[in-house]
């Protein structure tokens, strides 16, 4: 909690002939995240060489190829297949041997021809724009062609060109521009070609086609529909295949790719002739059990020890450790960026804060409501790990909503049965104009109390974390320029509370004034802000120019109250507009008008609750992340930290 | 209140109800420019970050949680011109 999973550098050594079950042992673990070897004379590395794959590594990735091929072409998804276990690596295996081949013929065949037709309807497509010009000429397309006596010229024109040599003239009058044809002796060719160019010619090529233009297209048009049916048929029966075979290739592909990693692992692995080295990270708590089942598995056949860890130069692979209720928010971190590993993991504080932030937002028992069903809709269709974890997200986002909607008593813009019980959101709209509106003054307060607390929070882990991770001087002077940023933060909110009462705030204008009538608070404050500033510029005197943001990230937290209240005000206005407006005037004169009027207050009841609930999602997420993304994590966070990739897979329709 | 302390010191012609009921259209007017500068704020911020933050997702997917990000950073100008009508309408 609050920092990464320890992590233990184990180096496996053994001789080569114990590869593949070392391998095979590492992989059914699906912990060892290998460091890399890599060819460049480390210390202590000297005369080793990168390993070779085992044997049996090309046919894997061949047939891999050929599975991966056949998958696009039927296009299907492993993420959209449920989890299920097809069957055992050895049988697979067979059927990949005797199953994969003939699968592979039929469904090239289909795609062969798909793509044969495909560029025949293109083909035939183009035939058809040529000739199109041509669609009205009440002559057969023969005749424009073979002569050696005449010129034939073909197309547009602007305006019926004035021709002085004899010639057999078509002349189509069009809105634009008009189609034209003209037939002369090729010894006045030049005359013609000159006054055609008068008139903007654009020519238009003489189709090699006969018979009439009109004919020549209806035959190519049912030439292509004979073709479109043939495709669509095919597409029909690759979509046999693929509900016939999606389980059996994807299991297929799930085997040869453990099949691939596994034969090229050795890639990975430092060797020479007779031995070989690798290097990875185990989670210390399973050092135990990967060593003794090492050992098991080689007969004893193998050297595996704990190297140190070098926090400074190591970099460390970093796997969260978090409790399961804050497993989903880690989407949102890895968004971000993945901590290192020496940093303090603020995922836990996200899993908190995200949902009250969110909740404090919307905070609506109706919407609530709404956002909970829609979890738990979707999650019966998203399939992907990412998309159940955010949904998991919403899901508490939602219940957090709930709770602050019962807390505010709103529903669906409306009022509950009781008074609210943190200040009032419901502002004077519509029938409510009664009521005493909303307390806007409190409510901004509380959210400036939260920045604060918030931004508090955030200065004091940044101030863990530089002693944590910085040395000597250099460490002093981080944490008290923290240290300075927060006293300057509350040297001048001190101040402020001196001078101008605020509600729910102290109000230390009634301490005495000391020193020619300056306040006691103002002096506190004042020296507090100076005292900072100088911290602050100790560390980096540049840093003193981003002073402001401490006034500007402090008032960011005014969100919470204004982006709620605005989606507030608009349930308040669809509800206005639509039951007091609409359906109760309706409701109490039933003629065809009130129905109407009754059915019009339906329909914009329902159309605005549903933008509003999408404008719910996305302020009430956007602004809360966005609170932890800017305000929260650059007090401390730096992340980049490298992903911790343990080497093996989470099988899904397999069994080893 | 200062508005109202001046009201009889004033004489425009119009009725103190006038008056009153100019002033809460006057705080109305500035509510509204309030939101409305803001968020053309807003808009002309997000403009250039949207356009490279689509670029860049068209790039690479993975950007995509970043550049939303980006995106909504200028978001603060339009919720402060928020927080400022609601001070205007409401405190």
């Amino acid at each position: 909690m609050l920092a990464p999973k320890r992590m233990s550098r184990l180096l496996i050594a053994a001789s080569r002939d114990q590869l593949s079950p070392v391998i095979a042992e590492l992989y059914r673990h699906h912990l060892f995240h290998i460091e890399e070897y890599v060819d460049s004379g480390a210390d202590g590395y000297e005369g080793f060489r990168i390993g070779a794959p085992l044997s049996g590594a090309s046919e894997a990735s061949t047939d891999l190829l050929k599975i991966r091929a056949i998958e696009n072409a039927v296009s299907i998804n492993a993420e959209d297949i449920e989890f299920r276990a097809v069957g055992a690596r050895p049988e697979l295996m067979a059927k990949i041997e005797w199953e994969l081949p003939l699968l592979e013929r039929e469904v090239e065949e289909l795609t062969g021809r798909r793509l044969k037709l495909e560029i025949r309807v293109k083909e035939l497509q183009q035939k058809i724009q040529e000739i199109m010009p041509f669609s009205e000429v009440p002559f057969d397309l023969d005749l424009l062609r073979g002569y050696k006596e005449f010129s034939v010229f073909a197309g547009y024109v602007a305006r019926e060109p004035p021709l002085t040599v004899p010639s057999e003239v078509y002349f189509a009058k069009g809105k634009e521009k008009s189609f034209i044809i003209v037939i002369v002796l090729a010894v006045q060719r030049d005359a013609v070609e000159k006054a055609l160019q008068g008139s903007a010619f654009l020519a238009v090529q003489i189709p090699e086609e006969s018979g009439s233009a009109q004919k020549r297209i209806t035959d190519y048009t049912g030439q292509i529909a004979s073709a479109v049916e043939e495709i669509s048929e095919i597409a029909k029966k690759l979509d046999e295949v693929k509900t016939k075979h999606a389980g059996f290739l994807v299991a297929c592909e799930e085997v040869l790719r453990a099949e691939v990693e596994k034969t090229e692992a050795p890639l990975r692995f430092a060797t020479t002739r007779q031995t070989f080295v690798a290097e990875g990270w185990v989670p210390s708590e399973s050092v135990d059990a990967v060593s003794s089942d090492l050992v098991k598995a080689t007969g004893g056949k193998i050297y595996v020890t704990v190297i140190p860890t070098d926090i400074e130069h190591d970099s460390v692979p970093v796997e969260y450790n978090n409790p399961s209720f804050a497993k989903p928010i880690q989407l949102f971190m890895d968004v971000y960026s993945r901590p290192k590993y020496t940093e303090v993991d603020p995922t836990l504080m996200l899993a908190i804060v995200f949902p009250l932030f969110f909740g404090l937002i919307l905070g609506d028992f109706g919407y609530g409501l709404i956002l909970l069903a829609l979890a738990f809709v979707l999650g019966r269709f998203m399939k992907g790990e990412d998309g159940q974890q955010f949904l998991k997200v919403l899901r508490n986002a939602s219940i957090s909503t709930i709770i602050f909607g019962l807390l505010f008593s709103e529903f669906l813009g409306a009022k509950l049965l009781w008074e609210p019980l943190l200040p009032s959101r419901h502002l004077n709209i519509g029938g409510e104009a009664t009521g005493h509106g909303a307390a806007i003054p409190d409510l901004m307060v509380l959210s400036l109390w939260i920045g604060i607390l918030h931004i508090t929070l955030g200065r004091v882990l940044g101030m863990y974390n530089h002693a944590k991770q910085d040395h000597g001087e250099h460490r002093t002077k981080t944490v008290m320029a923290n240290f300075g940023w927060l006293a300057v933060m509350w040297g001048l909110v001190i101040a402020i509370w001196s001078f101008v009462p605020i509600p729910l705030m102290p109000d230390l204008r009634g301490l005495p004034a000391i020193m020619s009538g300056v306040a006691i608070g103002c002096i506190i404050g004042a020296v507090f802000i100076v005292l900072g500033v100088v911290f602050i510029a100790r560390d980096a005197v540049l840093e003193v120019i981003e002073l402001p943001t401490i006034i500007s990230h402090v008032l960011s937290y005014t969100r919470l109250v204004a982006v709620g209240l605005s989606s507030v005000a608009i349930a308040m206005i669809v509800n206005y507009m639509s039951i007091e407006k609409l359906i109760s005037p309706g409701l109490e004169d039933l003629s065809i008008v009130g129905i109407l009027m009754i059915l019009v207050g339906v329909v914009i009841f329902l159309l605005g609750h549903t933008l509003n609930v999408a404008l719910g999602i996305l302020g009430g997420g956007l602004h809360s992340i966005r609170l932890h993304y800017v305000e929260f994590f650059t007090k401390f966070y730096k992340g980049g930290g490298k992903k911790y990739v343990p080497f093996g897979m989470k099988r899904r329709f397999t069994e080893e | 209140m200062v508005a109202e302390a001046i009201v009889p010191s004033v004489d425009v012609g119009m009725t103190i109800e006038q008056i009153k009921a100019t002033q809460i259209g006057m705080k109305a007017v500035g509510a509204g420019v309030a939101v409305g500068l803001t968020g053309i704020g807003t808009a002309v911020a997000e403009m250039g970050i949207g356009s490279a933050a689509v670029g860049a997702v068209a790039e690479n997917k993975d950007m995509f949680g970043v550049a939303l990000l980006f995106t909504v950073i200028p978001e603060t100008i339009v919720i402060f011109g928020l927080v400022v009508a609601l001070l205007v309408l409401f405190v």
